[in-house]
């Protein structure tokens, strides 16, 4: 029992001397980014939007620290909790704080925000606002971060659509939301594309843009489920599979490794930097320069020429792009870059490609 | 002979309890002594001590003359001494070389079993004790009294030559118990000692060297089996004089109040157990069930008392037939069941007494108003209870596996008498349990005949049978051989009803008054 | 001895007073886990040290992020009595309602566990309960408009409670008809839960717009708050407190929690008094289910009003851990449910302030069941003497039951 009375002594001093700390250092420029539930090792989404967080922190030299949200009530109370440090730049991540970002900007309007894959406004006829959608107008002290994404992803159908051995390529995604379809659409394009210049009849599996399908795993975080749809599809005939569904695609990584019997397209980074162990079973990655906005988004603040509004990320602006295409031959290569000016110049588009 | 085990002074206190108080035991070398005492006199604490788990406040233990201090099971080991557990300590899907070996593997090249070496050693003790124990058979498929030669095994394997046999008779059919003290005879031949634990005074006179009688925590005698009879040994042991024959009155039958016809049952691995049984129990008589356990009797008082269902039959409790009720509409008809397995059926072994003694009664009033316990009406009703039924217990409070066998069963026969009933069934009501509960539990089944209930009577203490019914049918394979009166059954008829032989219409003692059914099966 | 002793006649003066017993045994009853969580602490400063951080700070961040820190309450009060101002003020309470906002799922769903406990079920179902309530409470709540508050309100708390308890008592009747172990049933139920929310959310029950998230619940059938935005706390607390207080009545006081804690404790036994045990098994799984959407019903009408994809995350799994954690007792599952509330919460800011990973709130919890499972780990660390008659709580039975 002595022990113990030490032990709950020690105790009370440590609480008591608790209370005495605490409280933030000021005169910094302060970052703070909240995660949506995926968390902050999602190794897509939350991680490449806090890479642009840590390049400010490098380059621009400014405090930044991240929250992570494990449930929906998190994004409300991440929120406060930030608003409460005095924060310079608040930035969010994903559709999902859509509405408590905007409340909060509507609150604090000398508060800068940044949300990523969100932009306002974003209601539409009947919702309440501030409930149901964010703001009915466009908000001056948010700056939504959004990613033409289907134009990098239709550059990888087509490449995915060139390298396949077995003539099917697959995709899947987490959630059947825009900010993920956005990617099998591209990528549905890219390969209809493919079958229209060369003749080929290329099929895809898991997504079908007509009828608005495809395959879900339901959630961002299982590997299992990554492991499991890579081997359906691959029994299905499939040699190159887009998981777009976060962590879940090192999941599908870690099968197509294991078997050989198939190659991955990464999404959001280039997977062979940031998810390297996979390197020889990466074809190439939709990249969607989320961390480049984002610092962008803080040096502005920081400059003082931060503005609210939409930013896209496009292929000219180097906001989304596809990583180099691994074995593509020099035809390949070219082809690709000839797509690329088309989609740029607009002679060629996504959406052709889907009717 | 030399002292091999010396306790002199050992006291030991719980809170609130004086254990062990200031206990002197004494074991030459081969000798049998015979710890004899109720439940709860402290032979067990006694026991646990000398065993090492538990530590004496005061007093020493000399092992061949040496005080040592024992710190536990591995320790009492190593100083020769070996405990029997009255609940086998074996695993049931290993074998018998596995289950002895345990604790002490012995290895070949330090890795692999050397199961041949333990199995060798332990024909080598089979033989030399006369044992009879195969090494490579499971325990699952021994019988009791083998499983029971397995533990003295282990103890022996590990070359122990002071024997503690914690209660070891309990479990044991009369054969089984022959069996065990021609061991116990044949160990001390071979220079062991032992120290026997029991409350059964017959077979202290029967096996015992010295007989050391506990009471209270406090040794009350120490005697020779030639120097006492089994009165004197039973008021040491419970302090004062003691009835070991049970008086009663003779019987006033009246009305019929159980009738079972053509009972079929399986017991739950579907074994047709009771085969086409019929009997009649009338308001204020005894009828006893005799029997070499697992002749039926378990599924019989099962299927009365509505846990198992019927194969085919009818069942009538007080002219109302049950066989498809469920188990309350049956206790409600007024039916008290003493179950054979009181730990698992008879009470919910954590919840406090004054909860058990209102197991079957809970939702009545005046235990319940609506859906609303009455803590005050149910605690009031224990202390009642308990204190009629002469319950030892600290407390109401306390949950019910803190208290002793013996205590056990007495609040179950609480709680059975305190609803009215018309029919009592009580499956081996007094197995396990020291004279004194036996003798109460006795008296207080006669007084409910002579208040006018049908008793049921299933016991395998043949002494039992004889001592409370007032007729006495013997089960075998599932039916009634023959349904005899009690004043003319000797137990040479029985034994051999119970052996499935029936003998020849002449040689029976006169009929009680209802023939059975005749049986076909005799072999 | 007559046949009438039912009736008690004298009551002879108990030995000891039962309350006194019962004190003793509730100090006994806490000890252990109590020093658990100290336990789980300072292992968990060990952690945050390993990781290169300042555990003092981090707990003091932590204590901050939970309770609130002394210097806001002064200025609160300050601004307070000078001015009548209570926005300082509210900002001063803000940490210890969210913690208590945090603390409200938690309780419903670790009395679900408890209540299952008790009877000997293991409910790993409570994770999809939850959802199922949400989702019933999110429906109704949106779906009917024009109906006052005091109507609206307590039906949508009413269709939680249901659509929890059929999630509950499909696996209880499956395993009182055919002997179907709950624990696969339960996890089975979760993924139905699961999936079936991912439809809902993107086709019947989805919002107008893009998100699969569900329409707000109308204002009619939102737990009151009891403060201004941005403070959540509500109705729904003080609904998980009086719940507990009724699941012990009922455990404790009733015939039926008799039966049940029967049932649980000796099912042999339960069915020589008479019980009907199989029928316990559906009711206990009903009532455990129906604890369980209130934890959604509470999260959706008073916190969140919609639910999104991938609502609960752990209440269902974390709460057997509280209900272990409590003793399978309801006030002891309040008490596990705020120490795990408060803890989430404050890691927030620790979190922020501290850069402590929230993880390491996990590790802690972690820790804490784990020394609150082995209890002989903490006996041993601290020397206390084991209870000599184990009165454990959680008695289910293994996969054979």
């Amino acid at each position: 029992m002595k022990k113990l009375y030490g032990i709950v002594g020690l105790l009370v001093v440590f609480s008591l001397a608790l209370t005495a700390c605490g409280g933030g250092g000021g005169g910094a420029f302060k970052v703070g980014l909240v995660t949506d539930m995926g968390g902050i090792d999602d190794k897509s989404f939350n991680a490449t939007a806090y890479a642009g967080v840590e390049k400010a922190i490098a380059e621009l030299g400014v405090e930044g620290k991240y929250l992570e949200s494990t449930q929906q009530s998190d994004y409300a109370k991440n929120l406060q909790q930030v608003l409460d440090e005095e924060t310079n730049v608040i930035v969010t991540v994903g559709f999902l704080l859509g509405v408590d970002t905007a409340t909060a900007a509507k609150a604090n309007p000398d508060q800068n925000f940044a949300i990523v894959d969100y932009a306002y406004p974003d209601c539409w006829p009947g919702a309440v606002e501030g409930k149901e959608c964010g703001s009915a107008t466009e908000l001056p002290n948010v700056l939504g971060l959004t990613f033409a994404t289907d134009q990098a992803a239709f550059l990888a159908g087509y490449a995915a659509a060139a390298s396949t051995q077995t003539g099917k390529v697959a995709t899947f995604g987490g959630i059947n939301i825009p900010t993920v379809t956005i990617f099998m659409k591209g990528f549905e394009a890219g390969v209809k594309y493919y079958n229209q210049q060369k003749g080929a009849n290329v099929e895809l599996l898991g997504w079908n843009t007509a009828a608005n399908e495809g395959s879900f795993t339901g959630n961002f975080d299982s590997l299992d489920d990554g492991r499991s749809f890579a081997e359906s599809f691959v029994q299905e005939g499939a040699d190159i599979i887009m998981p777009v569904a976060g962590p879940v695609g090192l999941g599908s990584a870690a099968y197509c490794k294991e078997t050989s019997a198939c190659k991955i397209v990464g999404v959001d980074t280039d997977w062979t930097v940031s998810a390297a162990e996979y390197t020889d079973i990466i074809l190439t990655s939709v990249i969607k320069n989320m961390d480049v906005a984002v610092f962008d988004a803080i040096k502005a603040a920081k400059e003082g020429t931060f503005k609210g509004g939409v930013y896209v990320g496009t292929l000219p602006n180097n906001g989304v792009a596809l990583a180099k295409v691994a074995g593509a031959t020099a035809e390949l290569t070219a082809e690709l870059e000839a797509i690329k000016a088309a989609l740029i110049d607009g002679s060629l588009t996504v959406d052709s490609m889907l009717k | 002979m030399a002292n091999v085990l010396e306790l002199h002074g050992i006291t030991k206190r719980f809170p609130g309890v004086l254990a062990n108080d200031h206990i002197d035991i004494i074991l030459k070398e081969g000798d049998i002594l015979a710890l004899l005492g109720e439940n709860g006199a402290g032979k067990t604490t006694l026991m646990n001590i000398l065993y090492g788990l538990y530590k004496p406040d005061e007093g020493k233990i000399l092992v061949r003359g040496q005080e040592v201090e024992i710190h536990g099971p591995n320790d009492a080991i190593a100083r020769g001494i070996g405990m029997v557990h009255q609940h086998f300590m074996l695993i049931p899907v290993m074998t018998v070389t596995e289950n002895v070996m345990l604790g002490v593997e012995p290895t070949r090249n330090g890795i692999f079993l050397d199961r041949a070496r333990v199995a060798a050693r332990i024909r080598d003790i089979s033989q030399q004790y006369g044992l009879e124990v195969d090494p490579d058979s499971y325990i699952k498929d021994l019988p009791v009294g083998i499983q029971q030669r397995v533990e003295i095994i282990k103890v022996l394997y590990r070359e122990a030559d002071i024997l503690i046999l914690d209660e070891p008779t309990a479990v044991l059919t009369p054969q089984e118990v022959e069996g065990l003290f021609k061991i116990l005879q044949t160990l001390i031949e071979k220079g062991k000692s032992i120290i026997f634990i029991t409350h059964k005074l017959k077979e202290v006179m029967a096996v015992a060297d010295q007989i050391t009688v506990l009471r209270g925590g406090r040794v009350a005698g120490t005697v020779k089996p030639k120097d006492v009879n089994p009165e004197k040994l039973a008021s040491l042991m419970v302090g004062r004089d003691v009835n070991l024959i049970v008086t009663k009155q003779p019987a006033q039958p009246m009305n019929t109040v159980l009738e079972v016809r053509d009972l079929y049952v399986r017991d739950e691995r579907g074994n047709l157990t009771v085969n086409g049984l019929s009997l009649d129990v009338r308001k204020g008589e005894t009828l006893g069930i005799a029997g070499v356990q697992g002749n039926g009797q378990t599924e019989l008082v099962y299927a009365l008392t509505g846990l198992l269902p019927l194969v085919g039959g009818t069942i009538r409790i007080a002219d109302k037939p049950v066989h498809h009720s469920a188990p309350r509409n049956i206790l409600e008809r007024g039916v008290a069941h003493i179950p054979e397995d009181r730990q698992k059926h008879g009470l919910v072994l954590s919840f406090p007494i004054h909860d058990n003694l209102i197991l079957c009664t809970y939702y009545q009033p005046p235990f319940a108003r609506g859906i609303n316990l009455q803590e005050q009406i149910i605690f009031k009703n224990a202390e009642t209870l308990v204190g009629q039924f002469d319950v030892r217990t600290p407390n109401i409070y306390v949950p019910a596996a803190s208290l002793s066998g013996g205590n056990q069963q007495k609040v179950i026969v609480a709680r059975e008498f305190s609803r009215p009933i018309e029919l009592l069934i009580a499956s081996q009501p007094t197995r396990g349990l020291d004279v004194g509960s036996i003798e109460y539990i006795h008296n207080r089944i006669i007084e409910k005949r002579d208040e006018g209930a049908g008793i049921l009577l299933v016991s395998s203490e043949l002494d039992e049978i004889l001592a409370l019914s007032d007729r006495i049918a013997v089960m075998y394979h599932g039916q009634i051989m023959d349904i005899i009166s009690a004043e003319d059954a000797t137990k040479e008829y029985l034994g051999l009803l119970m052996a499935g032989i029936k003998p020849a219409e002449a040689a029976a003692p006169t009929r009680g008054n209802r023939k059975q059914k005749k049986v076909e099966r005799v072999f | 001895m007559s046949d009438q002793a039912i009736q008690p006649v004298e009551v002879t003066p108990p030995g000891e007073d039962p309350k006194k017993g019962t004190r003793g045994k509730i100090w006994q009853a806490l000890l252990v886990p109590a020093l658990a969580v100290l336990t789980g602490l300072l292992i968990g400063a060990i952690a945050i040290l390993a990781v290169g951080e300042n555990p003092l700070e981090a707990y003091g961040a932590l204590f901050a992020g939970s309770f609130g820190t002394p210097d806001r309450f002064i200025e609160g009060f300050q601004t307070y009595f000078a001015s009548g101002d209570t926005s300082k003020l509210l900002r001063a309470i803000y940490p210890i309602t969210e913690s208590l906002v945090a603390t409200t799922p938690y309780i419903f769903a670790a009395l679900s566990v408890a209540l299952g406990f008790r009877c000997g079920l293991f409910n790993i179902g409570a994770e999809g309960q939850v959802l199922m309530g949400a989702l019933c409470s999110a429906y109704i709540g949106y779906s009917i408009t024009g109906l006052p508050a005091f109507v609206h309100l307590p039906l949508a708390i009413l269709a939680g409670a249901a659509g929890g308890a059929v999630w509950g008592m499909i696996p209880g009747y499956l395993k009182a008809r055919f002997g179907a172990h709950e624990v696969v049933n339960t996890i089975m139920m979760n993924w139905i839960a699961f999936k079936l929310s991912d439809w809902l959310l993107k086709g019947p029950m989805q919002a107008s717009g893009s998100r699969p998230v569900t329409p707000n619940v109308e204002a009619t059938a939102e737990l009151p708050r009891f403060f201004p935005d941005p403070l959540r706390l509500n109705w729904g607390f003080v609904l998980a407190l009086a719940v507990a207080w009724l699941v012990y009545w009922f455990l404790f006081k009733t015939t039926l929690g008799f039966e049940i804690r029967s049932v649980g404790a000796s099912p042999d036994a339960a069915k020589y008094a008479g019980m009907n045990v199989t029928r316990n098994f559906v009711l206990v799984m009903a009532i455990a289910g129906g604890l369980a959407g209130l934890a959604g019903t509470a999260q959706v009408l008073g916190v969140d009003h919609w639910v999104g994809q991938g609502f609960s995350s752990g209440y269902g799994f974390d709460s057997i851990a509280l209900a272990l954690l409590g003793k399978s007792h309801p006030f002891g599952v309040v008490l596990s449910a705020l120490l795990f509330g408060f803890l989430r919460s404050g890691a927030t800011r620790m979190q922020s302030m501290a850069g402590i990973p929230i993880d390491i709130i996990s590790i802690i919890q972690g820790l804490i069941v784990i020394f609150i499972a082995a209890p002989a780990i903490i006996r041993w660390i601290y020397r206390i003497r084991a209870i000599p008659v184990s009165d454990e709580a959680m008695r289910t039975r293994g996969w054979g039951g």
